[in-house]
């Protein structure tokens, strides 16, 4: 296996960085490589968030950033926020969207407007796209903010990991009493690559 | 914990900060200081879990390193954590620490931010550790910080100096597989005997310790020559490459098969492993991030090192950086479409902050600022806040423009809470005593709220959670000898201007503290209004307060309208108080449901 280069990126509060570290934790309890990073501080605050995480059974890891334009898999939890971030991703990425979007507040500022045809640039980009619904499926599960549970399970279709290492590793990330939930929101982010 | 884990329980995932914390603690650390300040604000949270050692939030970096100093006198082994900023306000203690030496072993570890994710400035600490002669480490990643944490210690105490390591943004905030080891049990060093030629700083001693201290640096050489730190990894011998910390990784990642001195002491260097690297590889590049520090100290040897244009010494690398500093063959292009709207951060729905900026602009203020989430206030629509220099500096700034510009200028200083106790109490005094007419507005979330809501002596809580003696803000302006002292809730709107408004038409210095607790900390929720279209005067002042959940999504044509995100509305209702129809009310039935 070579090294796998994950882009996760969207909107600070969006449980990007736990998605993230649920990722790099089960990379460990599988005994693989891994390196995460991602800026706190200025960044959140509503802003633009987003997390590397490089990954290998076998190999080691030098950098803790994907070099330009090297990401293998993209999980975007936000349209725009896809986009903006399309370029750092490898022209025969995999590249997971979720649809729902979320509307920045400079669109309220003269010369900006949420981009209209997003989803056909995004296809225009010859990447490997693919829109998920996760937020609506997390509604539809009971607890709107596990769509980033949704998301991961979608993303592990991606990833060579063993499931109990996803299981155990959101046991040492979440909260006990949103496990459940979390497990359920995994479970059917994973059916929905099916 | 489940039977993989169990396994694993020696080999954790820790971020660069939790492993400084980790290698600190392993080394027997008895005490931790520091201020917070991103990226390094996670290391001493990270050591108090650990426990063992007395652990503190002093109220800015400088007291922290003096707090440090006097623990090491006492034969403690100590850790200060910093940004690099924070490391000018402790400069003062640091050059002479180098003078005095230690008793414990005394590790200062500093976080640079290159590319400033979220700083006001880019600079290189290393330039410290030249400057005042101490050591410094600079490790590569997470397993790296928390071995060279550890073995900083060591150096700390064989040499009498304090010891820098040296990390970055990159390793702070990455996560990677450290393997750790239980907490060895040290004595505090020595009886607290009293040793005045060696912690008195008068000049007849400082005379002789510099003597000391150019005899001590000649020893860190021959130990840079020696060290594990530094390694050599030969490979090809067309390319040899000199780097440390996220540098050397991103130059491992962009030419696996070259041959590497790989730094772990970046201060001082080895001249003899230098030369005989050189030596050995055809071309010599040193890839560094920001300043040319290694390139010029290793030219002075005498090495042929290739030259690197100056755009790489700004921002930081990225392996594609890298291969282009060397090849010149450019990386992938990645940044977006500039049409697409940006997303910076913004003060969140519910901010305290915000009415506060939307007064300021009303009343047309000259707004002084400084560091912290308020800085945010700047940015459109808001754009109230002019200047933001440094820790405390705003509100000197304020006395320095109406000291010139007199008491008609119309100036107002904002200033956090946890700011004011770091730095803008001196500035307070200032005012005070040399007959300034500033008003200086304190910020009072009750917390630090831009590195994660750490607490402060306003707070009245100490980093181990214990009752802390209340800074009284009032009673300290007062103190001071401001007279001018008014608190009001921001949430309260009219009330909030018409303070601001009296404190800045009153010809004496002024306090007005703002106070309501940050929303992340308090998660306080009420009602959200609901818009009443038939009423709306499509003025738009309420999009004018620039609230994450009020966008003018809703608008037809150039009438703009607001639409409320129900799910970001913390419901504090500063829109509806803007409002000048009332046209944005709580619906009746949503009343009292809290």
């Amino acid at each position: 296996m070579m090294v796998e280069n994950v882009l996760l990126t969207g909107v600070g509060g969006q449980g990007i960085i736990t998605a993230s570290t649920i990722l790099s934790q089960a990379c460990r309890l599988a005994g693989w490589s891994v390196k995460k990073s991602e800026v706190h501080g200025m960044s959140q605050r509503g802003g633009s968030v987003d997390s590397h995480v490089r990954l290998s059974a076998d190999e080691q890891i030098a950098s803790p950033l994907i070099p330009e334009g090297g990401a293998t898999v993209m999980l975007a939890f936000e349209p725009l926020e896809g986009l903006r971030q399309i370029r750092r991703t490898a022209p025969d990425a995999t590249v997971l969207i979720e649809k729902r979007i979320i509307v920045p507040v400079t669109v309220n500022l003269p010369g900006f407007s949420y981009p209209e045809n997003l989803f056909d640039r995004l296809t225009a980009s010859g990447r490997n796209i693919t829109l998920l619904a996760a937020a609506e499926k997390a509604i539809e599960l009971g607890e709107p903010r596990a769509g980033n549970s949704v998301l991961l399970g979608a993303l592990a279709t991606q990833i060579d990991l063993p499931e109990q290492a996803w299981w155990d590793a959101m046991e040492l990330v979440l909260k006990p009493h949103t496990l459940e939930i979390n497990r359920r929101a995994f479970d059917a982010g994973y059916e929905m690559m099916a | 914990m489940t039977d993989t884990a169990r396994d694993l329980s020696t080999v954790l995932l820790l971020s660069g900060n939790e492993a400084i914390a980790r290698g600190a603690w392993e080394a027997g650390v008895h005490l931790g200081s520091g201020y917070p300040g991103t990226p390094s604000s996670e290391i001493l949270p990270a050591l108090k879990d650990l426990g063992d050692a007395y652990v503190e939030w002093s109220v800015n970096e400088k007291v922290a390193l003096e707090v440090a100093a006097g623990a090491s006198i006492a034969g403690a082994r100590t850790l200060t954590t910093t940004k690099h900023v924070g490391l000018n306000v402790a400069a003062d203690p640091l050059f002479t620490l180098s003078y005095t030496g230690v008793e414990g072993g005394m590790v200062i570890a500093v976080a640079d931010d290159p590319s400033m994710h979220s700083s006001q400035n880019e600079q290189d600490s290393r330039n410290y550790a030249r400057a005042a002669k101490v050591p410094m480490l600079q490790p590569a990643d997470s397993q790296e910080a928390r071995d060279m944490t550890m073995r900083a210690y060591e150096i700390s105490e064989r040499f009498d100096t304090p010891v820098l390591v040296g990390v970055v943004t990159r390793i702070c905030h990455s996560d990677g597989i450290v393997e750790v080891a239980p907490r060895e049990d040290v004595e505090l060093r020595g009886d607290l005997e009293k040793q005045p030629e060696k912690f008195v700083m008068v000049p007849g001693h400082a005379r002789k310790a510099r003597v000391v201290m150019a005899e001590r640096m000649k020893k860190l050489v021959a130990f840079a020559e020696e060290t594990d730190l530094t390694r050599e990894e030969m490979g090809g011998r067309s390319l040899g490459i000199i780097a440390g910390g996220t540098a050397y990784t991103y130059a491992r990642e962009a030419f696996p098969e070259a041959s590497f001195l790989k730094l772990g002491l970046v201060w001082p260097l080895p001249p003899e492993r230098i030369l005989a690297f050189a030596e050995k590889v055809d071309r010599l590049f040193v890839v560094e991030e920001l300043d040319p520090f290694l390139t010029e100290q290793i030219s002075a040897l005498g090495v042929d090192v290739e030259e690197v244009d100056d755009r790489f010494r700004i921002g930081e690398l990225l392996p594609g950086r890298v291969r282009e500093m060397i090849t010149g063959e450019a990386p992938p292009e990645t940044d977006a479409d500039a049409d697409l709207p940006p997303r910076p951060p913004t003060l969140c729905a519910g901010c305290p902050h915000r009415s506060v900026f939307a007064a300021l602009r009303k009343l047309k203020a000259y707004v002084t600022g400084d560091i912290g989430c308020y800085t945010l206030g700047t940015l459109p629509p808001l754009e109230a806040l002019h200047t933001c220099l440094c820790m405390g500096g705003g509100v000197s700034e304020a006395h320095g423009i109406q000291k010139v510009r007199g008491h008609e200028a119309p100036v107002v200083a904002v200033i956090g809470d946890s700011t004011f106790t770091h730095t803008g109490v001196a500035g307070l005094i200032n005012i005070a005593y040399n007959a300034g007419v500033s008003t200086i507005v304190i910020m009072d979330n009750r917390t630090t709220a831009m590195t994660g809501g750490q607490v402060h002596p306003g707070v009245g809580v100490t980093l181990s959670g214990m009752p802390g003696r209340e800074l009284d803000f009032v009673k300290l302006a007062e103190a001071v000898g401001i007279e001018h002292v008014t608190v009001v809730d921001p949430y309260e709107v009219a009330e909030t201007e018409q303070a601001l408004r009296e404190a800045m038409d009153t010809a004496e210095p002024s306090v007005v503290i703002t106070r309501h607790p940050c929303i992340l900390e308090v998660e306080e929720r009420h009602p959200a209004p609901a818009l009443e279209i038939d009423a709306c005067i499509h003025c738009a002042q309420c999009i004018r307060i620039g609230c994450p959940a009020l966008s003018n999504a809703a608008a037809e044509g150039d009438k703009p309208l607001p639409a409320i995100d129900t799910v970001l509305c913390t419901g504090c209702l500063m829109c509806a108080q803007v409002c000048p129809v009332d046209a944005l009310q709580v619906p009746e039935d949503g009343e009292g449901d809290e």
